[in-house]
């Protein structure tokens, strides 16, 4: 079989799978409409601010694996609803920020700098259908290089990486990541080194699980659904309540300007922002393709890159943050291309890049048959590789969305303003029971419930002391292979315990882990991604 | 924990922490040592990588304690701690109920039957969750309110209605909690 025939089965496996339904005798896949609906909740989930994609992903995951059971035949319809969850949400955080000067995702939060203000002035429409088509194009240009990379990437691990390698390479994008994100480089690794931890409690290969202290409920390890879950989820939700404790429950209506004036976006505007547009997506891009750098910075740099050009280029238009239509291009172009290109790391290393990569990777770990990594490029002529048709049909259905995005999004963005009245103190607790009884039902044993209140417990007091979760969850996923390859690795190379130091590829590896972590310290770090 | 000293609480925590880890917990709870030889076949033994994640843990804590002296420091105040403790009661509460309504609602009105052989029956598998759910979520929006309010309870039990309808009505294979255990 050769590409062009593997592209076309995953298109295929797309609008051609089971039937969901069937308009004047057209059947519509069950796929597509999973895409749709993932698609229209991540407008909703994104518009709600103290809700973000992550948390709707991790709440859907067990429903749709219930609904669609372990098969191949699964995989498509639920990785299609979370991708639509992930998409959707990065247009929906505009939405609040916009209308009520409150960020519905922390990404967004540039986008208030612009958007309300032309709110105020009687133009939020048409802010809204500029953050749109920014979100958009960003969305698209992001996916397209993902496609066009990812393979390419996955081809040249193959070829090159042998075991040392991969192992060094692990060792590089976990010491990458614990030296990127947050404020303190000794925070990140301290992080880190906990998801390693956690995660290696109760495995091993010896008879007896190692660190289990004796104890059955930790022979039995920590289930990644649980631990992930707790961290992530639980912990935010901790720590938002408290500080809805703290706050002084004022639950005051927020005051909408009158709207007046021309609210269409003419070809005009769009050659007004277009070169915003391509620049923010560039930059969200690039960084969306490093793991662990999140669309908050990517929306910073793109936002402070297209003010710098605005300023130069146009000293006698509306500036950044007193309502340039550009401001809000540059900053909704560069979060939402953030999402296409973090896929980049997760198809062809297999290793997440930020939290809703975590989600897609815990789906294909839970259904099966598709293991993201160098593997699923293998082009196979002779016989069919499976996961590279999944993997084609991924693409499709990302591509899928952002049709979505640019045929209905805006007309949804719309009605998403009023998600922001919904009032925080009570969307809280019905998140958390939803979390909980989610977890419950996966593992079926109240344990798992207290597990993960643990682990949220941890989140929470990572939050409180600026340590970020996101090494913690990351080496937790990544902990078992890392050890795996290593001992493979180690048993390759005839017991050679400096396998690392002694291939080239691996040294250099080494060499850039070791780089990253001592220019991080040299790094002044401002505020937390 | 006074937040201007945050960082060098944290810092001696983690080295403490990952001292213990790489010198007690791991050598001494784990199957095989560092390296492992088996028939003359050497490899990499079950102690190994908790004893790498102590030395991150461990590096982490140095790395911090440089910056023990930093202006902003965020830590842990009592406020804090009582809001955990609250927060853990309330959780320990719920979940109570929710285990043990139940069996007990049973033991009084279905006479010799066991709760075990109903939980997969209406409306006996939804005692539990419905209680422990409601009075959880009544008990957290009313705590943010600072008052009991009976629109609190109406919220709290459609909340846990739908949580029914979304987890129960569609699967025949989920196990609402605490179903999964008794």
């Amino acid at each position: 079989m050769g590409v062009a025939d593997y592209i076309w089965m995953g298109i295929l496996s797309v609008f051609q799978g089971p039937e969901a339904f069937s308009i004047f005798g057209i059947a519509i896949s069950i796929t597509i409409v999973m895409v749709l609906a993932g698609f229209v909740l991540g407008i909703m989930v994104g518009a709600t601010p103290g809700l973000a994609g992550p948390m709707a992903m991790a709440i859907a995951l067990p429903i749709l694996i219930s609904a669609f059971g372990f098969n191949p035949d699964a995989l498509l319809p639920v990785m299609g609803f979370l991708i639509g969850v992930m998409k959707g949400a990065t247009v929906g955080g505009a939405v609040p920020a916009i209308l009520f000067n409150t960020p519905g995702t922390p990404d967004a939060y540039m986008t208030t700098l612009d958007g309300y203000p032309m709110t105020q002035a009687g133009q939020a429409k048409k802010a809204l259908k500029l953050a749109h088509v920014s979100s958009a194009a960003g969305d698209t240009f992001s996916d397209i290089v993902l496609i066009l990379c990812a393979p390419f990437l996955a081809v040249l691990v193959e070829r090159y990486l042998d075991l040392p390698e991969k192992t060094a390479l692990l060792i590089l994008s976990l010491a990458f990541i614990a030296s990127v994100i947050g404020n303190s480089v000794g925070k990140g690794l301290i992080s880190m080194g906990l998801g390693l931890l956690a995660v290696y409690i109760g495995t091993g290969e010896d008879f007896y699980p190692r660190l289990s202290l004796g104890t059955q409920t930790l022979a039995q390890g920590f289930p990644v659904a649980t631990a992930v879950l707790g961290v992530l989820i639980l912990g935010e939700v901790f720590k938002s309540f408290e500080d809805l404790w703290h706050e002084a429950r004022a639950n005051t209506r927020v005051a909408e300007p009158a709207q007046a004036g021309d609210q269409r976006l003419h070809w005009a505007d769009i050659r007004r922002i277009a070169p915003y547009v391509a620049r923010s997506a560039v930059i969200g891009t690039a960084i969306g393709a490093l793991p662990g750098i999140g669309s908050t910075l990517a929306a910073t740099l793109g936002y402070a890159s297209g003010a710098r050009r605005h300023a130069k280029r146009r000293p006698g238009a509306v500036q950044f943050g007193k309502g340039a239509p550009e401001g809000i291009a540059a900053t909704e172009a560069a979060n939402s291309s953030v999402s296409g290109a973090n896929l980049i790391p997760v198809l062809s290393l297999g290793i997440p890049g930020n939290a809703a990569a975590v989600f897609l990777i815990l789906a294909t770990e839970s259904i099966g048959g598709f293991n993201p990594g160098p593997g699923v490029f293998r082009f196979n002529a002779e016989t069919v590789n499976p996961e590279l048709v999944a993997a084609f049909g991924l693409f499709t259905a990302m591509m899928l969305a952002n049709a979505f995005n640019w045929t209905i999004g805006g007309a949804f963005m719309r009605v998403a303003g009023v998600m922001v009245r919904v009032p925080k103190h009570i969307l809280l607790p019905i998140v958390l029971m939803l979390t909980l009884t989610a977890i419950y039902v996966q593992e079926a044993r109240m344990s798992a419930i207290w597990i993960a209140i643990g682990f949220g417990m941890l989140g929470y007091l990572m939050r409180r002391l600026d340590i970020s979760p996101l090494p913690f969850v990351i080496a937790f996923i990544l902990g078992g292979k890392l050890e795996d390859t290593a001992r493979q690795a180690f048993a390759a190379t005839g017991g050679d315990a400096w396998f690392l130091f002694t291939h080239p590829i691996a040294a250099i590896f080494l060499a850039m882990a070791v780089g990253f972590v001592a220019l991080s310290l040299r790094r002044p770090k401002q505020e937390s991604s | 924990m006074k937040p201007a000293r945050a960082n060098l609480y944290l810092s001696l925590g983690c080295i403490g922490f990952a001292l213990v880890l790489a010198f007690v917990w791991a050598p001494m709870d784990s199957g095989t040592g560092l390296i492992h030889k088996v028939r003359r076949q050497v490899s990499i033994g079950d102690a190994l990588a908790p004893t790498l994640a102590a030395l991150m843990i461990g590096l982490g804590g140095l790395l911090v304690l440089r910056e023990r002296d930093a202006p902003v420091q965020q830590g842990l105040t009592r406020a804090n701690l009582a809001f955990v403790l609250r927060f853990l009661v309330m959780l320990a509460i719920g979940f109570a109920l929710m285990r043990y309504s139940g069996p007990l609602l049973v033991w009084l009105f279905a006479g010799d039957q066991e709760y075990r052989n109903l939980r997969d029956t209406a409306p006996w598998k939804y005692i539990g969750f419905f209680f422990g759910s409601s009075t959880l979520i009544t008990a957290l929006i009313a705590s943010s309110e600072g008052r009991f309010s009976w629109r609190a309870v109406a919220i709290a039990i459609a909340a846990t209605l739908v949580l029914i309808a979304l987890y129960d009505l569609p699967f025949d294979d989920l196990l609402l909690p605490p179903n999964g255990d008794v």
